[in-house]
């Protein structure tokens, strides 16, 4: 589905090397590696957010519709959370089904910083799904919540994963039970400037730990 | 709170204001001159004039001048500014001359339109234009360049049209930079309009002050510029501050779940 040749960036100081690596329909990958080692840059290479990357070291891409769930909720403050959804493409009555299906059903007139952290990740992620996304991009979707809110999120994002077996995404997480329960593709970005090593099998948790354990220590 | 930028409270204006016309009202009274005539006598000045029409015609003509160009040095100033503020090399190319025309005396702009082409309304208006494009240009380009990169990431994943991109998430975040070009705009066009009018123009308050100077009729320098700040000041009342409250209202949205 999508094809990744990236040469190479670098900020001043090279951060992410040579990485070819190919994403299929109904990938569940978890992206980890220690932190500012590139991550953010690698999601954002993928999504053609990166100018300085060539439209070629993503191939694929423009016939797919993105998902991006930034770190920040990103919905435009001064627009209330239907008219955030309906911007990107979604009718009246898909942005209120989403609204619902997030758990934020009545919430649509709200603007987005009438909404506490969690809440309003949520409604991005909402955003995320009108566009009806081929790929989806959740960049830690579960960092700084508390431990009820991050657990009501992962079962959403879960239940929205089972419902759209075809569509591929990619989450950057710390977490390792994130990638057991979520995942079925693990990519680790590390060195520098950073390469990515991945595994197919993330299925049995106890060789998952001795493969991160390998991983994080060179 | 800030002593600096807080709005003194309403009373003062009332018991300032009167307290400045009765100074007034007693020195002109124990001078008794005709260069200084009294507050009443300014007033009768006002009635006079607005009873005949010559003020409001002169108060219309300064002020759809003012309209005018107004309206064409904040257009094209807004497009220049955010062209000098998104791109580098036209940034490069143009600040140089941005900085010759800010720098520029108003007068000389007016004096140049006037003997290029002529004493006519467009060199009038275009003085004006030329004068104000370089203050909205430089206000504008500060605002291009505070323009969140995360919403244009965020927009550019949702392939959001170059009109919505306008619209909806680039006029919101220059909305306060567009509010200072427009008041610092307005306060330096009333002055340049006069200027121009007074130097080659047959209508309006600055034709109408130069006459009044001819013939040093202080009476009536008095009544058309009280009337000229009244205008100022009811536009300012009217429009400018129900649009600023409008649109910042999003700002400090009631935290009901924060």
């Amino acid at each position: 589905m999508l094809e990744l040749r990236i040469a190479g960036r670098d900020f001043g100081q090279p951060v992410l090397g040579e990485i070819f690596v190919g994403i299929e329909r109904g990938d569940r990958i978890c992206l980890m590696g220690p932190s500012g080692i590139g991550k953010t840059t690698l999601l954002n290479a993928i999504a053609g957010l990166d100018k300085s990357i060539p439209e070629s070291a993503v191939l694929g891409r423009e016939v797919l519709r993105v998902g991006y769930l930034f770190q920040e909720h990103r919905l435009l403050p001064w627009k209330s959370l239907m008219s955030n959804l309906r911007l990107v493409g979604a009718s009246k009555r898909e942005a209120e089904e989403l609204l619902m299906q997030v758990g934020l059903a009545g919430y649509g007139a709200y603007l987005p910083d009438q909404l506490s952290l969690g809440m309003a990740r949520r409604a991005a992620l909402a955003r995320c799904l009108a566009v009806k996304p081929d790929l989806l991009l959740l960049d830690e979707p579960f960092a700084s919540l508390d431990p009820i809110m991050v657990a009501e999120l992962k079962a959403l994002v879960s239940g929205i994963l089972d419902a759209q077996p075809d569509m591929a995404m990619i989450c950057v997480t710390h977490d390792d039970k994130d990638v057991v329960s979520l995942a079925n593709r693990l990519w680790y970005l590390n060195g520098k400037p950073a390469s990515l090593q991945w595994t197919d099998t993330v299925g049995d948790p106890q060789r998952l730990e001795k493969l991160l354990r390998r991983l994080r220590h060179g | 709170m800030n002593v600096g930028t807080a709005r003194p409270p309403v009373w003062s204006y009332w018991i300032v204001l009167p307290g400045l016309m009765m100074v007034w009202a007693m020195t002109a009274g124990y001078l008794g001159s005709p260069l200084l005539p009294g507050p009443m006598e300014v007033l009768d000045t006002l009635v006079r004039e607005s009873s005949s029409g010559q003020l409001w015609m002169h108060l219309g003509a300064t002020l759809s001048r003012v309209i005018l160009a107004f309206s064409l040095a904040m257009l094209l100033g807004t497009a220049i500014g955010l062209v000098l503020g998104r791109s580098r090399t036209f940034n490069a190319l143009f600040d140089p001359l941005l900085v010759l025309m800010l720098n520029l005396p108003a007068l000389v702009t007016i004096i140049l339109m006037y003997v290029w082409f002529g004493l006519v309304e467009a060199a009038a208006v275009m003085a004006v234009v030329v004068n104000k494009i370089p203050n909205v240009a430089v206000t504008l380009r500060e605002g291009a360049r505070s323009l969140d990169y995360r919403l244009e990431q965020m927009a550019s994943v949702y392939r959001f049209s170059l009109w919505q991109r306008l619209r909806d998430v680039w006029m919101p975040q220059l909305f306060p930079y567009l509010m200072v070009a427009t008041r610092g705009g307005l306060a330096l066009i009333w002055k340049i309009v006069l200027v121009v009018e007074l130097l080659g123009r047959s209508n309006g308050v600055g034709f109408q002050l130069h006459m009044a100077f001819q013939v040093f009729d202080v009476s009536a320098i008095l009544a058309y510029s009280l009337a000229f700040i009244a205008v100022v000041q009811l536009i300012e009342l009217a429009i400018l501050q129900p649009l600023e409250n409008r649109s910042s209202r999003w700002r400090q949205p009631e935290s009901v779940h924060a």
